[in-house]
């Protein structure tokens, strides 16, 4: 067919009109197909980490809001918090034998009061609200250690006690039966006073002393005297002894805990798509638990590990990474494992809310405002607008300067095809003159023109859609890591912060994901980039008039 | 009744503020197989009145009837299919399309029609240079390219060969040996041949001569070329 290799011809042999004209079309293609799988993959990232209520598949999370304390003083509205956190006492004597191990965890509800589940099912019955779960999630304080033994040692005993007293006098017949029996036993040494070292010389009232042999004196003394009883009363005294504290090693971390409904795994405080490792909780609700990473490494626990809970052992299923914005919590447990370890039989604190379609979520919101209004409802966007980092920005930067860049890389590349058609028109002002001589028609020379610019627009958008897939697979292989980070302190989404503030940081490696529409649209800007090119050059062309072409001066 | 039969034909065109009369009442009959010298210096409104004949153009006044049929007044199609089968041009410039071989070009006049490329190489026979028909104008002598451009015009059999000082870029032994290949091919295919050229030894070679001053005829309306 001569027309095609009059084509090609045209596109071969003026060599260096064609490349450029392919480069100006290529990189207006690439540029897009580039900057379009670059806005694409920022937009990818940041559904995945921007949106963190998304990502526990949500797009409203209710919980109660502590009263507003009326009767003033100090504390204000936080009464009924303050109260429901004071109750951690450390009863020692409950917890074991002295010198045993204990372990111990106390479940506190954290900045968030707790209500019945039934509550949620006035959520479930508000227009628009396609799907509700709840959480639990409480603050625990964890306590580990020995119960102590106390030991006082007391000595007594060894005192010395002195008692002086008085003895009665003998009476006179007993006085005379004992000189009687003295005298008996022992007639030569009778007279004379009594200069022994017996103990009685000295109270002798006169009279004479005894003498002789002790042993005879023993035997003759009056029967009352020769038994001495008496009472002592010893002194009565208070032993005091100072005991040092007793030994023990107890330690008490907090940790945040979450009660998830282990039924809904795509939405709720924790969801499948976070475990990282693993698998998520049985939808039977068995003894199984869900760590989070961070809390998995400091505590050294993996899949298969074992979670004592106040005597209950609960076995690590799988590993959680955190989806930003600073709802995660330490442990997972199935809502109703925890609400029986806590004590908190059918309460809750959170329900997770997905409204039937993004665009009625605000209309949702206010609904649960309305109805119950002690209820705090956050958004997505509420939580979204606490995060930061060069995700958002990068995200942000692609939404507003990609967009433009597209358009001014498009129309370049359009601009550049269509000047170089219409400067190459420009050109062969003569030959297409000529054409029209030989007997071309005005339609056959505009074919003609248009043809060779559609098939550069073809080659260009092929070459620039490689450009372009390569440009993308360069910026997946190379690509900087964006992070996003977001600090959740007491008033975070679900009510985890007090003292456990934390910062949820989430990177995400840049990609350029390639889509078929990104192809598609890229190469139909090229197509049109030629069209529009054909179209202006042929227009030229076909107003010329075969005498006035030939007339131009080469 | 005359194959052209020009009827004071006008031509005027505008240069800036100034209104230039390329043609001025010019009255013309050509017979058919006629072989016709239009003489003149440059400017005298020869090339103007050639393009008018093939249709190149419309005249700004009078008629320009070719075989009955009034080109001033034919549409744009219509004159498209006439400068098609019935005109072959011949050009002073050669106007050869650069990107196409000497085969291609002749092909360029026959692919409208249908015609292909075993005419083409036929034709360059006829012009001799069929073992040049794989080249590009650029690698031709002038007088080369001036034969493919004979022969693209011939291509078709026309019933006229319109050519536009076709020697003027040629020396003078090259411009003889072109003028006797048009002459001779014009016979062979039954052409009436119109050359403007304003060399005379040129002009003499054809039955007839035709004079132009200033955009008119200066010879009689029909009067033989005899000096």
């Amino acid at each position: 067919m001569f027309y095609v290799r009059y084509l090609r011809n045209e596109l071969v042999r003026r060599r260096t009109r064609t490349v450029v004209t392919l480069l100006g079309l290529g990189l207006g293609v690439a540029l897009v197909v580039a900057i379009s799988s670059l806005s694409a993959g920022l937009d990818q990232a940041q559904r995945k980490t921007l949106n963190p209520l998304a990502g526990i598949g949500t797009d409203l999370t209710v919980t109660l809001a502590p009263a507003q304390d009326t009767g003033g003083g100090f504390g204000g509205g936080n009464r009924d918090l303050i109260q429901a956190n004071q109750s951690v006492i450390t009863d020692l004597s409950k917890l074991g034998k002295p010198g045993t191990h204990f372990v111990h965890d106390f479940f506190l509800p954290g900045t968030q009061l707790t209500f019945q589940q039934t509550e949620a099912k006035q959520i479930a019955a508000i227009d628009g609200v396609a799907q509700v779960t709840q959480g639990l999630t409480l603050l625990a304080e964890h306590q580990e250690g020995i119960v102590p033994k106390i030991v006082a040692s007391i000595k007594t005993g060894g005192q010395t006690y002195r008692i002086q007293r008085n003895l009665p006098r003998p009476s006179a017949s007993e006085f005379q039966a004992m000189q009687a029996c003295l005298q008996k036993l022992n007639p030569q040494g009778s007279t004379g006073p009594s200069t022994g070292s017996g103990g009685f010389g000295g109270r002798s009232n006169g009279g004479g002393g005894f003498r002789g042999d002790r042993g005879a004196f023993q035997k003759c003394l009056p029967k009352s005297l020769q038994r001495f009883r008496t009472n002592f009363t010893t002194p009565q005294q208070t032993l005091k002894q100072v005991l040092d504290p007793p030994q023990t090693n107890i330690k008490t971390t907090a940790y945040t805990i979450g009660g998830v409904d282990q039924t809904h795994p795509a939405m709720g405080v924790v969801t499948a798509a976070q475990v990282t490792k693993g698998r998520f909780l049985a939808a039977a609700g068995g003894k199984e638990a869900l760590v989070s990473g961070a809390y998995a490494a400091k505590n050294t626990l993996k899949v298969g590990s074992k979670l004592i809970l106040n005597g209950s052992s609960f076995t690590v299923v799988g590993i959680v990474g955190p989806p930003l914005g600073g709802q995660s919590a330490d442990v997972y447990l199935p809502l109703a494992q925890l609400q029986t370890l806590a004590n908190q039989q059918g309460l809750a604190n959170v329900v997770l809310v997905r409204a039937s379609s993004s665009a009625s979520v605000s209309q949702v919101q206010k609904a649960i405002e309305a109805a119950l209004p002690q209820a705090q409802v956050a958004s997505s966007k509420d939580v979204a607008d606490k995060i930061s980092g060069s995700l958002v920005s990068a995200s942000n930067l692609s939404h507003s300067l990609g967009i433009a860049l597209s358009i001014v890389a498009a129309a370049a590349a359009f601009l550049i095809a269509a000047l170089l058609a219409l400067s190459s028109v420009g050109k062969r002002v003569r030959e297409l003159g000529t054409l029209k001589a030989l007997g071309w028609t005005q339609r056959m020379v505009v074919r003609q023109v248009a043809g060779e610019s559609l098939a550069t627009g073809v080659l260009g958008g092929v070459f620039g859609l490689v450009l372009g897939v390569i440009v993308a697979l360069g910026i997946d292989a190379f690509g900087p890591t964006l992070s996003a980070s977001s600090t959740s302190g007491s008033g975070d989404l679900l009510g985890l912060g007090t003292g456990v503030a934390r910062t949820a940081t989430s990177s995400v490696s840049l990609s350029a994901p390639i889509g078929v529409t990104v192809l598609a649209i890229g190469f139909g800007l090229a197509l049109l980039g030629g069209l529009i090119a054909g179209t202006a050059g042929a227009l030229r062309a076909a107003r010329l008039r075969p005498a006035d072409a030939l007339r131009q001066v080469d | 009744m005359a194959q052209y039969s020009v009827r004071n034909a006008q031509k005027l065109f505008q240069r800036g503020p100034a209104t230039v009369r390329a043609l001025d009442g010019v009255d013309l009959e050509i017979e058919e197989g006629e072989f016709v010298a239009l003489e003149g210096p440059s400017g005298s409104g020869k090339t103007t009145l050639l393009q008018l004949l093939g249709a190149l153009d419309r005249p700004s006044g009078g008629t320009i009837e070719f075989e009955g049929r009034d080109l001033a007044t034919l549409p744009d199609r219509e004159l498209a299919t006439l400068r098609l089968r019935s005109f072959g041009f011949v050009f002073q410039q050669f106007n050869l399309i650069p990107t196409l071989t000497a085969v291609e070009n002749v092909e360029a006049k026959l692919a409208p029609t249908g015609g292909g490329r075993e005419r083409a190489l036929e034709l360059l026979g006829e012009v001799g240079l069929a073992e040049r028909a794989e080249h590009l104008p650029a690698h031709m002598s002038g007088g080369e390219q001036q034969r493919v451009a004979i022969a693209r015009a011939l291509s078709v059999d026309p019933r006229v060969v319109l050519a536009d000082e076709p020697t003027g870029n040629l020396d003078s032994k090259t411009g003889g040996e072109i003028i006797e290949l048009l002459a001779g091919l014009a016979v062979e295919h039954g052409s009436t041949v119109i050359v403007a050229t304003h060399d005379a030894s040129l002009a003499a070679r054809a039955p007839r001569r035709v004079q132009m001053r200033d955009g008119a005829l200066a010879g009689g309306l029909a009067a033989p070329a005899v000096h």
